[in-house]
């Protein structure tokens, strides 16, 4: 039996549950080689096994990293590149919210530094790995929040007037904003190409997680008329995939369909001095590795 | 709020204890965001340098880190051996511990460690630090006490009377350095949700609990704009001053019996039956 996506190779981060670990379902199910990330070994370990034991075909392999931390971002693209030959697709899923504000080990926002700044600093790190595959894809899973974002570049992480909603949303926004910025560095016609992801309203724990009873109950009744993971999941491994998409030159996606976001996210101005941003609040890692962004 | 341009290697530092913790570290990324070089001390050196290392280059500021258990005596004195010609212009005094839980639940040991870090070193360190202050600017001293000062607080007795110590002390010390040209503000906040923990303690206070609490960010900015124009206290948030203002109206005795009831509940509905001594 043939399977479609035994020659490929994927990471997906986040890939403990929800659209992550649907998503890895899918690609093992494929036949795809693939490295799944997640924050809790004993869950990595688990999602592991099961993988193997269901999907013969696949090979998966998870590495336990916390992506709130820049040097255990560092450390994870080290172990990846030293046991992948080169990348097909980078699903940067892993994402957050919390309700008040917290501030990683690095001093930064705590969603800003998972949502936003893990798959910068991932991506520019395992792009020579990429670079290396025929034709690869840079996955980051956005949201249709982005489009409460306002960045204020005077404090863009929020971190004097903290509200986790609007945060979360500012995160999602720069989650486009990176995607543009990074198709524009790798110019038009490369083997590498850039999408980001509205997953629609999907039944997940997102905001489950170290948020008060009432905040909990809200999302309860919200996610209530979402979508099942694996229906979000199938849309987001078209466009880590399907070859027709490799010269599309829409960058936000629902459901493997082309979508227009916010207009916000769509500028071109923004999107550098929000790489430029980036790339400093990154240059620890980025220095590091000899890698410039 | 900017501050005249000095020359980079004339630049005299900020001081923050405490600088690896949660309210610490949100004054060490305000203090960094607004350009201004830092000295940073807590516990822990890896945590210190790694802080050091972002702020170093997301905000292109000048950062030095000591690792120091500002509750041991020997070793505020190698602290203050390794600062030695240095120049100051502001100390935020952070560093604070407190151990919730019945008086008698609790070891002398913890007992201790509150009265020495707390208020011991909190006034060793400005002692020291008055001596290094930059001569050419004004001297801002921001110690953290906290609205646990403002009444005796069963099961909080020793942290809330430490705070109660610091709070008395900045108002004191503040009529002394005024021709010095120096500051001091007292920072008195409700719980903030800066750790798992205390994140915890504020849901088991339930929506008082909620309504009270601000967050680390917005409590770090605003104090510093409240010290640069050198106010006696900053109390965050509206409701906050209301229950200040009200502590101060009620009788000892009826405010000790309120705040005692509350905590008690708290305690209790964390798991933590009296008899039984915890650890924040």
């Amino acid at each position: 039996m043939q399977y479609p996506y035994s020659e490929k190779t994927f990471v997906i981060t986040g890939a403990t549950s929800g659209i992550g670990l649907a998503a890895a379902e899918q690609l093992a199910q494929g036949g795809a080689r693939l490295i799944g990330v997640g924050r809790s070994p004993g869950r990595c370990r688990e999602c592991e096994q099961r993988l193997s034991t269901v999907y013969p075909q696949a090979a998966v392999r998870y590495l336990p990293a916390d992506l709130s931390g820049q040097r255990e971002i560092g450390q994870l693209a080290e172990q990846i590149a030293a046991s992948l030959p080169a990348l097909d697709g980078l699903l940067n899923n892993a994402g957050t919210f919390t309700y008040w504000l917290s501030l990683t080990p690095d001093g930064v926002e705590t969603q800003w530094a998972v949502n936003h700044l893990a798959p910068f600093l991932l991506t520019n790190l395992l792009l020579p790995l990429l670079q290396r595959a025929p034709a690869a894809r840079v996955v980051t899973v956005s949201s249709d929040s982005h489009a409460t974002g306002r960045l204020d570049w005077d404090d863009p992480q929020m971190r004097r007037h903290y509200n986790g909603l609007l945060a979360y949303g500012n995160t999602k926004l720069a989650n486009i904003l990176f995607t543009l910025a990074l198709n524009r560095r790798l110019g038009e016609g490369a083997r590498v190409r850039a999408f980001a992801a509205d997953p629609g309203l999907v039944k997940t724990d997102i905001g489950l997680k170290g948020t008060p009873a009432i905040a909990n109950l809200v999302w309860k009744l919200r996610r209530a008329g979402g979508i099942s993971a694996e229906q979000a999941a199938a849309g987001i491994v078209a466009l880590l995939c399907d070859p027709a998409l490799q010269t599309a030159p829409q960058i936000y996606w629902k459901h493997a369909q082309p979508k227009t976001p916010a207009a916000r996210a769509l500028d071109p101005l923004a999107a550098e001095r929000l790489w430029d941003l980036s790339a400093r609040m990154c240059a620890g890692q980025l220095e590091a590795r000899n890698v410039a962004a | 709020m900017s501050r005249p341009e000095t020359p980079r290697a004339q630049r005299s530092l900020v001081m923050i204890s405490g600088a690896a913790g949660g309210l610490g570290k949100a004054f060490a990324v305000e203090c960094a965001s607004r350009g201004w070089d830092l000295f940073l001390t807590d516990l822990n050196l890896e945590s210190l340098e790694r802080l050091a290392c972002a702020l170093r280059a997301s905000y292109a500021v000048r950062v030095q880190t000591y690792a120091c258990d500002l509750s041991e005596a020997g070793a505020r004195a190698a602290l203050f051996e390794q600062i030695r010609g240095l120049r100051f212009w502001a100390l935020l005094n952070i560093a604070g511990i407190d151990h919730e839980g019945l008086f008698y639940d609790q070891s002398s040991a913890a007992i201790r460690a509150i009265i020495r870090l707390n208020i011991e070193g909190t006034l060793e360190m400005t002692h020291a630090l008055l001596a290094c202050r930059d001569p050419l600017q004004p001297f801002r001293i921001v110690n953290v006490a906290s609205l646990a000062a403002f009444s005796p607080m069963p099961v909080k007795a020793t942290y809330a009377a430490s705070k109660r110590f610091l709070l008395d002390f900045s108002i004191a010390l503040r009529e002394e350095v005024r021709e010095l040209g120096a500051t001091v503000t007292a920072l008195c906040p409700a719980g903030m949700p800066t750790t798992r923990e205390n994140i915890e303690a504020i849901a088991a206070q339930g929506w008082l609990g909620q309504v009270t609490t601000a967050d680390a960010g917005l409590v770090a900015n605003l104090t510093l704009d409240a010290a640069l124009r050198g106010e006696m206290i900053v109390i965050p948030g509206l409701l906050n001053r209301l229950v200040r203002a009200a502590s101060a109206l009620l009788p000892a005795t009826l405010a000790a019996r309120l705040v005692g009831r509350r905590w008690m509940g708290a305690h209790q509905r964390r798991g933590l039956r009296p008899g039984q001594a915890a650890a924040q």
